[in-house]
């Protein structure tokens, strides 16, 4: 069971999902939700054998829309797992919102929405 | 003539009732206006690496954290400001401060007027029960804060 778990979780590292209303008018400002999945890691716990467990935390997320960047997120293992993250964007012109987390390991995971007019 | 006859009794002690009434919106005012001497060291330090020696100010931030938090591992947090996001002054970051976790400075939220609005809301860990801080720096230097104690039952960090 534990080992299923343990292979779940490293096989979902680094999926992504940004969500964005469905209706957005030119000129709103619209709610952007992103989660990613990741164990954020602190590196002050221990596995139940007593092995200490590596810090594996995300510390840059970089937020841009249609190539420009709008927000910049500098974090620390003091995030929780499968980090969460909720920010306003002013929806002025329809281009592509991109998301990319990146963690102390290397490891750089990317995803993106469309902004689209209209209903 | 008595001493202390039941009127007199009476008076002084509503005097004293009405001392402790006038007493607590004075506390409760001085909290948030806590004075940055009043600041735990650990936290002065990363205040100062932060932004040196810079004021910083009140209002203009609301910070949004439970009373209570259940789990420690999971907090949500909310940040807003009333402050413009205009291209000539807007908000450039919000920082997250936790006095009693192993990293006090938990994150910082780099903005610009793109997003068109100051608000921010995620879920962080906490140790223990601590002051949550949030940090509101405007593209002018300008500093302003807001801080709530949140009581943690389950430990967080490890």
């Amino acid at each position: 069971m534990r080992a299923r778990r343990a292979r779940r979780a490293r096989l979902e590292i680094g999926a992504a999902r940004i969500v964005v209303p469905g209706t957005i008018r030119p000129g709103d400002v619209i709610d952007v939700r992103a989660l990613i999945e990741h164990p954020m890691h602190t590196g002050l716990f221990r596995d139940p054998d007593g092995n200490p467990i590596p810090a594996h935390f995300i510390t840059d997320v970089r937020v841009t829309y249609g190539g420009e960047e709008v927000a910049r997120f500098v974090w620390t293992s003091g995030i929780s797992r499968d980090p969460f993250v909720e920010f306003p964007l002013r929806a002025d012109r329809e281009a592509e919102l991109k998301i990319v987390w990146q963690d102390n390991r290397g490891g750089v995971f990317e995803r993106s929405a469309d902004i689209r007019f209209g209903p | 003539m008595p001493r202390c006859t039941r009127r007199s009794f009476l008076a002084s002690a509503g005097l004293a009732l009405w001392a402790l009434v006038l007493r607590r919106p004075a506390a409760l005012a001085a909290r948030p206006a806590e004075a940055r001497r009043d600041i735990p060291w650990k936290v002065q330090q990363v205040l100062k690496q932060l932004f040196g020696d810079r004021p910083i100010g009140e209002g203009h931030v609301q910070l949004d954290v439970p009373t209570v938090a259940a789990d420690g591992r999971v907090v949500p947090v909310m940040i807003e400001s009333d402050l413009p996001m205009t291209p000539e002054r807007y908000v450039k970051a919000i920082h997250l401060l936790v006095d009693n976790n192993p990293d006090i400075h938990l994150a910082e939220f780099r903005l610009t007027p793109a997003v068109g609005q100051a608000f921010l809301s995620t879920r962080i860990k906490m140790r223990m029960t601590s002051p949550v801080r949030a940090i509101v720096e405007t593209s002018d230097g300008a500093l302003s804060w807001a801080a709530a104690e949140v009581r943690v039952t389950v430990n967080g960090c490890g």
